[in-house]
């Protein structure tokens, strides 16, 4: 088995690997959408999807092949190539960012140094999508949309971005695998404890930056009708559905990684080694990811959307300076070697 | 270094190709009866009237500009957290001057209402 | 090492037809875009110079935030076509002179006998483990510590600079500050209580049936 691997010319070995990343990828993708139906169903007293399959277990899958035969709407007036570029344009940065994500010890497609670098670069290229899909559509609403969402997005990067740097400051390394290890500990020593006021920062930009609600001015069903994608049909607003349901799960294995320790246990280490199920591994991810992923359900399920002046202020008047000042606060217990995070 | 980039490109391509493929075969599988009414934009039951692409606040342009200099910040800020337990005490103080610079900007930013949105 | 090579033409190419776009498209939004291609085409040629850092911040900074500026400032000015041409016949000999003075300026500095190959060693390969930003942070804040701290003045400037020109409040606008809005208590702010003189009084001078309606508009 493994000489057969060797045998493999590298570019097949990769493609082979990212065949194994992307294929999950898009199917949780199809089941978060029908687990998003069922989870706000149930927490508004419904029942969500029940007809297609057992429970409706294949709706995501009817709901795909129904887009599939739908008509590509394209406006006349719109600028055609950027009109059908602007879902590409999401999509791709939303999958390649996957490439850098670690899922568990040493179990990541390219282990780069500078992993959170690549990571913030390519979500910043997020913004791109959503102004071309506005400007392109030739609508009123869909650029109304687009502005919206793209000065909210700015925003929040910024917000973002600082959070980022208290978890590298912390963790004195770009590389997700080592911002990882250097959690090892306990439940304790993850850094959601010692950066809480970051963590909290990044959790909510994280669903402003997705435009999911409560922040979802840029869609705004009941003001801007769909926003930057209100001309879009059939597989190209599929596409940017695709996008947006893999870059809430991107965020949440980012959460999952950055403060809630990744693949580590719980539980410190010597307690748990070589025992199934507690000891560190792949399934500890997955469940820290999946607990961000219903998080994004539950606070689009609680809270009504917020007015866009908020949505400034929040951004720039509450997030940013909280972010500066515990940058600081963390930079100086890590040069001071301050107890009880850093004293090593 | 460079070997750990190829996993990277080719993912980007991928990336790109799953978004053309599935455009693609939406184009393939899907009618294709382009009338009038359809193709025009959409609107709340009227004819749509004046040109789609409206002039914005200047405010918008205020946004971007500030997230720029910010943005710049934080590039600034990544190496720094990176070798910061290796260079210590003087690394930490030359951000402190940097930061305090830009804190003053943000500051006057905060005082001049640059960033209430009306 | 072919590999490689192939790859630099490749985005070599893809940079310089992108630049060549920049200039001759009509429509500046392409322009804007294709500017966009040409900044991702050379992050990708300083990713093949072992510049990890700077091809990372190249996208960040300038894909991720000079470039949705540039964006912006597109879809708020209503541009017309035909006076940009008009003005492109009128600017042209300006122009040329400048781009002349700018050709001669470059050749000076950087003339034939700089380039070629033979010229520069060829630098070793990095190893896997060696981090490119680590190296920048370690000369950035020791020895390049001044330059860095003038960096942050010439930002302070550049965030003044932006309020002074583009800030302007238009009169009249009806505006909520959100932050007087989150402080509304719950008591005296939201809710006024209201004593009501008690009703006992006025029952027994009501007929019986009215009594009644207003116990059922009390329960209900």
């Amino acid at each position: 088995m493994i000489e057969l691997w060797n045998s493999l010319p590298v570019v097949m070995q990769i493609l082979l690997k990212i065949t194994a990343i992307l294929v999950p990828l898009l199917l949780l993708v199809a089941y978060y959408t029908y687990a998003e139906r069922k989870v706000i169903g149930y927490i508004q007293i419904r029942i969500g999807p029940n007809r297609v399959g057992w429970r409706g277990w294949l709706q995501p899958i009817a709901d795909a092949l129904k887009l599939l035969f739908k008509e590509v709407v394209i406006p006349s007036k719109a600028d055609k190539a950027l009109y059908l570029m602007a879902p590409v344009i999401t999509i791709g940065p939303a999958m390649a960012a996957w490439a850098v994500i670690p899922f568990d010890a040493g179990l990541v497609l390219s282990d780069i140094n500078a992993g959170l670098l690549y990571v913030l670069a390519l979500t910043s290229l997020g913004v791109y999508g959503i102004i071309i899909a506005g400007w392109a559509s030739n609508s009123k609403y869909a650029l109304l949309g687009a502005m919206r969402s793209a000065a909210q997005i700015v925003a929040y990067e910024i917000a973002m971005g600082f959070a980022l740097v208290g978890v590298l400051v912390a963790a004195g390394s770009l590389n997700l695998g080592a911002i990882v290890e250097a959690q090892a500990g306990s439940v304790f020593t993850w850094f959601w404890l010692p950066l809480l006021p970051l963590f909290g920062v990044y959790l909510i930009s994280g669903v402003a930056e997705t435009n999911r609600a409560p922040f979802d001015v840029a869609e705004g069903e009941s003001e801007i009708v769909a926003g930057f994608h209100v001309e879009y049909s059939g597989m190209a607003f599929a596409v940017f559905f695709l996008a947006e349901y893999a870059n809430m799960i991107l965020i949440s294995a980012l959460n999952a990684l950055l403060f809630m320790g990744g693949w580590l246990s719980p539980l410190p280490q010597s307690w748990v080694a070589g025992v199934p199920l507690l000891d560190d591994g792949f399934h500890w991810f997955a469940l820290k990811t999946g607990f961000f992923m219903f998080l994004f359900l539950w606070l689009r399920a609680t809270f009504p959307r917020y007015r866009y002046d908020q949505i400034m202020r929040l951004g720039w008047k509450v997030f940013i300076p909280i972010t500066i000042v515990w940058i600081l606060v963390v930079a100086l217990a890590v040069v001071y070697r301050l107890p009880p995070w850093w004293s090593a | 270094m460079l070997e750990n980039y190829l996993p990277i490109l080719i993912f980007i391509l991928v990336g790109i190709l799953v978004g053309v493929g599935s455009l693609g075969l939406g184009y393939l599988l899907g009618p294709r009866r382009p009338d009038q009414e359809k193709d025009s934009p959409y609107e709340c039951g009227f004819e749509a009237f004046e040109n789609a692409r409206l002039k914005f606040d200047v405010r918008y342009y205020l946004v971007a500009i500030l997230f720029i200099l910010f943005d710049l910040e934080i590039a600034f800020l990544f190496p720094w957290a990176v070798v910061l337990d290796d260079l210590g005490v003087f690394a930490f103080w030359s951000m402190v001057i940097f930061l305090g610079i830009l804190v003053v900007g943000f500051i006057y930013e905060w005082k001049k209402g640059a960033l209430e949105w009306e | 090492m072919g590999f490689e090579k192939f790859l630099f033409y490749v985005f070599a190419a893809i940079t310089v037809l992108a630049a060549g776009m920049v200039v001759t498209r009509r429509n500046p939004v392409h322009a804007v875009l294709y500017l966009v291609l040409a900044f991702f085409s050379s992050a990708a040629l300083w990713l093949l110079l072992e510049a990890e850092f700077l091809g990372l911040v190249l996208v960040l900074v300038y894909v991720g935030a000079v470039m949705v500026l540039f964006l912006f400032v597109l879809m708020m000015l209503d541009i017309d076509l035909a006076t940009l041409r008009a003005g492109f016949i009128r600017y042209l000999p300006l122009g040329v002179v400048i781009a002349v003075v700018m050709a001669v300026q470059i050749l000076l500095v950087v003339g034939p006998g700089n380039f070629g190959a033979e010229q520069f060693p060829t630098p070793a390969a990095a190893a896997a483990d060696v981090s490119n930003i680590e190296e920048v942070g370690l000369l950035l804040y020791t020895d390049y510590v001044y330059p860095f701290e003038l960096a942050a003045v010439i930002l302070l400037v550049g965030i003044i600079a932006a309020i002074r020109l583009t800030l302007r409040r238009r009169p009249g606008t009806k505006y909520l500050d959100p932050t007087q809005q989150i402080q509304v208590r719950k008591g005296p702010d939201r809710v006024r209580l209201v004593s009501q003189v008690s009703t006992a009084g006025l029952r027994e001078e009501q007929g019986a049936r009215d009594v009644a309606q207003s116990q059922e508009d009390g329960s209900a």
